[in-house]
């Protein structure tokens, strides 16, 4: 296989998208297009990361309608559902076209536009995730999967709501910094939990989890240009090496898995990864985790190897995880903040960790400019999960 | 009577799984009995969830993975009003969700 590398990033604004979802999407490759400095050269094939167009857009077929739109024909294209995780997937499948030498220019895209619909529909359409027998017919949402995971984690291992909390204040705080983030607003541990108002501020979503425990509905669309390292030498002043990808499946129903507090999905891809790259966590200097909900970028943080089982939270407490700590998590706000286009994030984690390896993060970049980064881009309830290492130059 | 919720048992192997698999997570089987999912069991976690699909109309739903102890863990709703992890419930069959106007059956749990 052949080295690859990422050259060239793009994003929209997160939040509530001003444009179709087709046109967020050309907007967030010609940025990474315009980055690469491609010039002439074609793009050999795009990928495209989404999960709901169909039933939220009433579009299908994304990836053909991105390249009429953008005038690449005749580049090949595929569109890639693999529910949260279709980001991760998608740029996979690019790398793989890329190092095997299928293709030389890969264009990979995250696109979802989830406000098009109400906040009860999106969290509806995003539980079609959850088993349909043994599972979604009790009425189960994500919200409600990640609550009784964290009630099973947090009875266990001693993890509190104050936490949990210290996970939304970081990643909000974090994103206050990220001009794209979806959320831009400073919030307390007094407004949020031990305040007066804190139960008006911050009700329940599914018990122990509170609104502010739970990642935004967000439109945005980000993109990325995927070359071999040869070729990025020339087309691209930083570019960033894909180090390492792996991938871990775990039973589709929770309640199934022999210990359910275990991701153990989270953990083989994260070995399998850190394998592909010949490094270990220790060599990581800033990771964008899937805080989908709070607990998850704790536990996440465990499974992937950087703090033992159980005590991700006392590192969190430790402030080892913000953004001039040890191991800065989530330095762009993370899914809290930036926010959740839910096909899209997997794609958007890749354009942010680059930008951290190039130094090109502007008021969030993590100081100690880290040489090697990681994230997890987490599907379903922890059913399908991609963990991925860049590493700074070729 | 309703339907029961069944479990598989592997006729290969013996091994119980729930949901069912088309090979046995076990032995790789692909013939299997089914099991009632009935009796008593042990509350593994819980929630109260307030944000509800489309298709309710009450305030919130409380819902549980139960150990059972003819062998399997499962996921139904709790009729309780004060959960407790570890505490002893009893399943019965009832009406958990409408889709699209057909009532859909399910475990529920109430206190022992």
């Amino acid at each position: 296989m052949r080295d690859v590398a990422i050259v060239g990033v793009g994003s929209t604004q997160f939040g509530r998208a001003q444009w179709s979802l087709l046109k967020m999407m050309c907007e967030a490759s010609h940025e990474a297009i315009q980055d690469a400095s491609l010039g002439d050269r074609k793009i050999d094939a795009v990928f495209v990361a989404n999960m709901g167009s169909a039933r939220n857009n009433r579009m299908a077929g994304l990836a053909s309608a991105l390249v009429d739109r953008m005038n690449l024909y005749p580049a090949a294209a595929e569109t890639i559902e693999n529910g949260p995780a279709s980001g991760a997937s998608a740029f996979k499948m690019g790398f793989l076209g890329v190092a095997s030498g299928f293709y030389d220019v890969v264009l990979v895209c995250g696109g979802e536009r989830m406000r098009e619909v109400n906040n009860l529909e999106a969290t509806e359409f995003v539980s079609f995730l959850s088993h349909r027998y043994a599972e979604y017919v009790y009425g189960v949402t994500l919200p409600g999967l990640a609550a009784l995971f964290a009630r099973m984690y947090m009875e266990r291992y001693g993890v509190t709501n104050e936490h949990l909390a210290m996970v939304a204040i970081k990643n909000h705080a974090n994103g206050l910094l990220n001009r794209k983030a979806h959320i831009r607003d400073s919030i307390t541990m007094e407004g949020i939990l031990t305040g007066p108002d804190a139960i008006n501020n911050n009700p329940w979503v599914s018990e122990p989890l509170r609104f502010y425990d739970c990642c935004p509905v967000s439109d945005g669309s980000s993109a990325l240009i995927l070359a071999p390292a040869n070729l990025a030498k020339e087309l691209c002043r930083k570019p960033v090496r894909v180090a390492g990808i792996g991938q871990g499946t775990d039973t589709h129903a929770v309640h199934e898995r022999p210990d359910p507090t275990e991701l153990t999905a989270v953990r083989i891809a994260s070995q399998k990864a850190f394998h592909m790259a010949g490094l270990t966590p220790q060599d990581i200097g800033v990771a964008e985790l899937h805080d989908a909900f709070t607990i998850l970028e704790i536990a996440e943080s465990e499974e992937a190897g950087f703090f033992p089982k159980g005590e991700g939270h006392k590192a969190l407490e430790r402030g080892e995880t913000q953004i001039n700590g040890r191991l800065p998590i989530n330095p762009s706000g993370g899914l809290k903040a930036r926010g959740h286009p839910v096909g899209n994030t997997g794609v958007s984690q890749l354009v942010e960790l680059s930008l951290q390896l190039r130094g090109d993060a502007g008021k969030y970049q993590v100081p100690s400019r880290p040489k090697h980064g990681f994230t997890v881009n987490f599907g379903g309830f922890g059913n399908n999960v991609i963990a991925t290492v860049l590493s700074e130059g070729v | 009577m309703a339907r029961n919720i069944e479990a598989a048992k592997c006729v290969q192997c013996g091994k119980l799984h729930y949901p069912t698999h088309f090979y046995c997570p076990s032995c790789k089987g692909t013939k299997f009995q089914g099991v009632a999912i009935e009796g008593e069991g042990t509350l593994v976690t819980w929630t109260r969830s307030h944000v509800l699909p489309l298709d309710y109309s009450t305030m919130y739903i409380t819902l549980g993975i139960v150990q059972m102890d003819m062998g399997v863990k499962v996921m139904g709703q709790l009729d309780v009003g004060t959960p407790q992890t570890g505490m002893r419930l009893r399943s019965r069959i009832g009406k958990v969700r409408e889709i699209q106007g057909s009532d859909i059956k399910g475990l529920v749990f109430t206190a022992i």
